[in-house]
């Protein structure tokens, strides 16, 4: 990361700049909605990557009397 | 340290509870009878292993739940108790498993390794196994010594990488595999434990950064070794840092943006400006003097849990021991009581390591508080910082709440002589840190 990619600020004229002005509220909500799509992603992630494991394991070579498992 | 709270109870249960259930599914996910040999302890010792490497990963999310109600360096001591563990039982797993394999197909061990090597998913759970004990082998001690701060924490966010390859071998492994609900639930709790850290770790910090526009506006040199950084931004009360509280600080600069230094604020903060002061304490810390006015500076935080809330009794004793004054200083001027009850005993070896010295005079003058400063040999009697001299220096002690911020051997010297004499353990507060 260059100092001068760093420092953009300074060299963008301020016009040129996004301007956003946020209340505390609503920068609380954005941020719950944020933390709640984030785990919704992250619940429908999980449920589809348990659903499509596999079903059969491929370390395992012969069940209970010589399972090894790596 | 303080007892243990509600929340930290809980979640110690919760997690108890979980690893239990985990080593319980490896003992009986192959079938009954169950028998001792090679193949259980690799279940045993891997589903052990893939559980406690998701509580690792949660425990160093830096959610704000977590942080309050466990305490950042309560939080760190369980990582650095339980991360070894996983490591050793991740080992243990691989080796056992090798084991078996070979005692299964009845081939050398050299000739298992070969065969597992070549099973779907176990040539990238083994270069997580091998980062993990990478990591953990600059994590002991000795060779801990040897790195530089900088190197030690780039190598350990390399953890996340570890900790993901492994992860497609364990929704396969013999234990989950066949039971639906439990493979779902195996790939809730990581993908959750991602989560957190992607929110807490990455976001919040980018948004802060955004909404904050923090930048350092002056740095003053305080001594050879000691400078304070004062940094200006926007909105900074919504931050809702407190005096006595730290920030994970990472200045964007080509030679600094690579490490977060954890840093007290040294001044009650206001919502324009933060202020922290930094001891070098290698050449990491070092580089942190030559970051000039302008830097952006990528703030996680606040933490910590040593603020003037905490205080129940009438009178506040803060003790610092070096660097430490730096949260101290900031709480001798925001502390809510009138300063006839406030005393700060702040020990160093020498004159030149008091730092902010007539910052403290200065407050002690305005607010009637008291100042005592400790310097010179730990040898000398008017040195003494066991609790009988500190009941000395201040009257009733145990009408005292006590905050303590020092290096650990004498913060480890105060808090053993303060509970040999009987003070009451809810009444010291302590933040300690470590590189």
């Amino acid at each position: 990361m260059s100092d001068a990619a760093l420092d953009y600020r300074r060299r963008i004229p301020r016009i040129v700049r996004p301007s956003v002005t946020a209340s505390p509220p609503l920068i609380r909500w954005t941020l719950r909605i944020v933390t709640l799509t984030l785990f919704g992603v992250a619940t429908a992630i999980g449920v589809n990557l348990g659903i499509g494991a596999p079903e059969i394991s491929p370390t395992s070579v012969v069940h209970h009397d010589h399972v090894a498992s790596p | 340290m303080r007892p243990l709270g509600h929340t930290a109870t809980t979640l110690l249960v919760l997690v108890y509870l979980g690893a239990a259930l985990a080593v319980l599914q490896g003992f009986f996910g192959a079938g009954l009878p169950v028998r001792l040999n090679a193949s259980l302890v690799a279940q045993v010792s891997g589903m052990a292993a893939g559980y406690g490497a998701a509580v690792m990963l949660i425990s160093m999310s830096r959610a704000p739940w977590l942080e309050r109600g466990v305490g950042a360096h309560r939080l760190a001591r369980w990582h650095a108790s339980g991360a070894p563990l996983v490591i050793i039982l991740t080992t243990a797993h691989a080796g056992a498993a090798i084991v078996a394999w070979a005692q299964a197909k009845s081939i050398g061990l050299l000739s298992a390794t070969d065969d597992v090597l070549s099973l779907p998913g176990l040539i990238t759970a083994s270069i997580g196994t091998v980062i993990l004990l990478l990591i953990g082998v600059a994590s002991l001690r000795v060779v801990r010594r040897r790195i530089s701060y900088e190197r030690w924490h780039l190598l350990h966010l390399l953890t996340y990488l570890a900790v993901g390859l492994g992860f497609a071998h364990q929704l396969a492994g013999p234990d989950l595999v066949g039971r639906r609900w439990l493979q779902v639930a195996w790939a809730l709790l990581y993908c959750y434990a991602f989560a957190l850290v992607l929110r807490w770790r990455v976001l919040q910090p980018a948004f802060q950064l955004w909404r904050h526009r923090l930048r350092v506006e002056d740095v003053r040199q305080e001594s050879k070794d000691v400078t304070s950084v004062l940094m200006s931004g926007q909105h900074l009360d919504e931050l809702r840092a407190e005096p006595g509280q730290f920030f994970r600080w990472r200045f964007l600069t080509r030679e600094t943006w690579r490490s977060a230094y954890p840093f007290s604020l040294s001044a009650p903060p206001t919502p324009r400006r933060l202020r922290i002061t930094i001891k070098a304490n290698g050449d990491g810390t070092r580089r942190l003097f030559d970051i000039t006015s302008g830097t952006l500076v990528f703030a996680e935080g606040p933490y910590g849990v040593l603020t003037r809330r905490r205080r129940r009794r009438p009178r506040v004793l803060l003790i610092a021991g070096g660097v430490g004054i730096t949260p101290m200083r900031s709480l001798f001027e925001a502390i809510d009581l009138p300063g006839k009850d406030v005393t700060l005993v702040y020990r160093a070896s020498r004159e030149q390591d008091l730092v902010l010295r007539h910052e403290l005079d200065e407050i002690a003058e305005r607010s009637g508080s008291r100042v005592v400063y400790l310097v010179g040999p730990t040898s000398d009697a008017a040195n003494d910082m066991s609790a009988h001299a500190l009941n000395r220096i201040v009257g009733d002690l145990s009408a005292h709440d006590v905050y303590l911020c020092a290096s650990p051997r004498l913060a480890s010297r105060v808090r053993d002589s303060l509970m040999d004499d009987g003070f009451p353990r809810h009444q010291l507060h302590e933040e300690r840190f470590t590189f």
